[in-house]
């Protein structure tokens, strides 16, 4: 196989150029070449969310993506949320309603919430366990989840 | 996990794409949402050398409401209201498709050809290895019917059944051409079970049409699994009809979950048309299909159970498409 150009692709705004093996996977090269640990690995098979991230702005598992699949794509982690530092309101709703135990759940719900609220900005309840349904939190039951996203919309 | 070293092919046409596949013929696998792909990669399961990555191919990703790429991305067909609408099965069955992440990345394509499941297959390496490969990856025997010649793991994808029961064809190229046939054709229900289509090797799935009359049919899909927001189906049973002065005009069923293809019920359901869809021809209608079905003892719940409640969720989804009940989980 002939040697690969490195990989471009935006990650949080900024272009970024790093090897790349054909067989990386999105989530290892964020976390482990570019150091964003933001994003968790859970599962590592497509099951609970942790992972996500948006891949031009669609939340996407980077633990099924292949890395050279996000090729001249821009990327957006748990990091690149809020470019200027700060909360995002999602991310101060999920404090301000206690959505977050331990936390390793959190960048992948906040960033599912995110994305539902720009497409759809004032969903309802149901509307938001379902879009939620794919991020698993093993310790809050997820009603306070739900609450904080209901209020990030304006809805609760 | 990390995956075992593989080249990673970018072809931009579907002659393109034909003709690499050939080249690696048996050496590589198609990469479509890569959502059962690389899960089971990362469980070493069967991984190739080479994988055709299909998201560049435009072709395969453009969807109408009669002409479906195999690389529609779930989560689009599921958010086409207008398409929703025009066939209701079958958005039941799309929504019911693991979690909204995974229908993001997953595709059309990718979830008729989802690789069959077992719980002796879906395990990792050392798992397998501890106890002896089964028949589907790296060994000679079955765990589940114990026997050397064929393998049981389940067909369990959602959208076969929807798309079986409104008479949809796939379109098939390949190094000599294209061809079309009935969706259900595409599944080859009497070989071993490891050999799961029929598809010639380089051949590629690039779109399933449904015909015009598909949308004045009622249909519905009840989907029976452990999780209602994840899981594989235990069973999954759609239904399509269309009735002519209160009696059925045409009768179709399907199901996926419980055996290692795609099933039609056409011999059970064929004596119905013309007459009144009672509920106790439904009834005895669904009683038939629990008798008719054998899944086996591979998937989370017991096969006795799946077997009576083919019956239960086959009576639901005729009832649902007869009186054009509201989409439900099971219900």
């Amino acid at each position: 196989m002939p040697p690969r150009p490195n990989l471009r692709l935006e990650i949080n705004g900024h272009p970024v150029e790093v090897p790349c093996p054909d067989e990386r996977i999105l989530l290892d090269l964020i976390r482990e070449d570019l150091d964003l640990t933001g994003s968790k690995r859970g599962c590592d098979l497509g099951t609970c969310g942790c992972c996500t991230v948006l891949l031009d702005g669609r939340p996407t598992l980077s633990c099924l993506t292949l890395a050279r699949l996000a090729e001249g794509r821009s990327v957006t982690t748990i990091e690149g949320l809020t470019p200027h530092g700060g909360l995002h309101p999602v991310q101060r709703a999920f404090v301000e309603h206690g959505a977050t135990q331990c936390g390793f759940c959190t960048p992948g719900f906040v960033l599912t919430a995110v994305a539902l609220l720009r497409d759809e900005p004032h969903p309802d309840r149901e509307r938001v366990v379902r879009a939620i349904s794919g991020n698993l939190c093993r310790c809050t039951g997820y009603t306070k989840i739900i609450e904080a996203v209901l209020a990030a919309s304006g809805g609760a | 996990m990390h995956l075992d070293p593989f080249e990673l092919h970018r072809p931009s046409s579907v002659e393109e794409t034909v003709a690499l596949a050939a080249r690696l013929a048996g050496a590589a696998d198609y990469l479509a949402g890569g959502t059962d792909l690389l899960p089971n990669y990362k469980m070493h399961l069967n991984p190739r050398p080479h994988l055709i990555a299909l998201e560049g191919v435009a072709e395969l990703r453009s969807h109408g409401p009669e002409r479906i790429g195999a690389m529609a991305r779930l989560a689009d067909l599921e958010s086409d209201r207008e398409f929703a609408a025009m066939y209701p099965g079958l958005a039941e069955a799309l929504g019911h498709v693991a979690t909204p992440l995974v229908r993001a990345s997953g595709t059309l394509g990718g979830n008729l050809l989802v690789e069959t499941r077992c719980f002796f297959f879906n395990q990792s390496y050392l798992w397998r290895q501890s106890l002896g490969f089964c028949l589907k990856a790296a060994g000679d025997r079955c765990h589940v019917v114990p026997q050397k010649e064929r393998c049981y793991a389940t067909f369990s994808g959602d959208l076969a059944p929807a798309l079986m029961v409104l008479g949809a064809e796939v379109e098939i190229a390949g190094p000599t051409g294209r061809r079309r046939g009935p969706i259900g054709s595409l599944y080859d229900g009497s070989g071993d079970g490891i050999r799961r289509t029929h598809l010639a090797p380089g051949e590629l799935l690039v779109a399933v049409h449904l015909p015009p009359g598909a949308r004045h049919l009622r249909s519905a899909y009840r989907k029976l699994r452990v999780r209602p927001s994840f899981d594989f189906p235990e069973l999954g049973i759609a239904v399509a009809l269309r009735t002519e002065a209160g009696r059925l005009a045409a009768l179709q069923m399907a199901a996926g979950g419980l055996e290692s293809h795609p099933q039609a019920f056409d011999a059970l359901t064929a004596p119905l048309v013309g007459t009144e869809p009672t509920d106790a021809r439904i009834d005895a209608l669904a009683e038939a299909v629990g008798r008719s079905v054998r899944p086996v003892h591979n998937t989370f719940l017991d096969p006795a159970y799946r077997k009576k409640m083919a019956t239960v969720y086959a009576r639901r989804a005729l009832r649902a498409a007869r009186d054009g009940t509201a989409a439900g989980e099971g219900s």
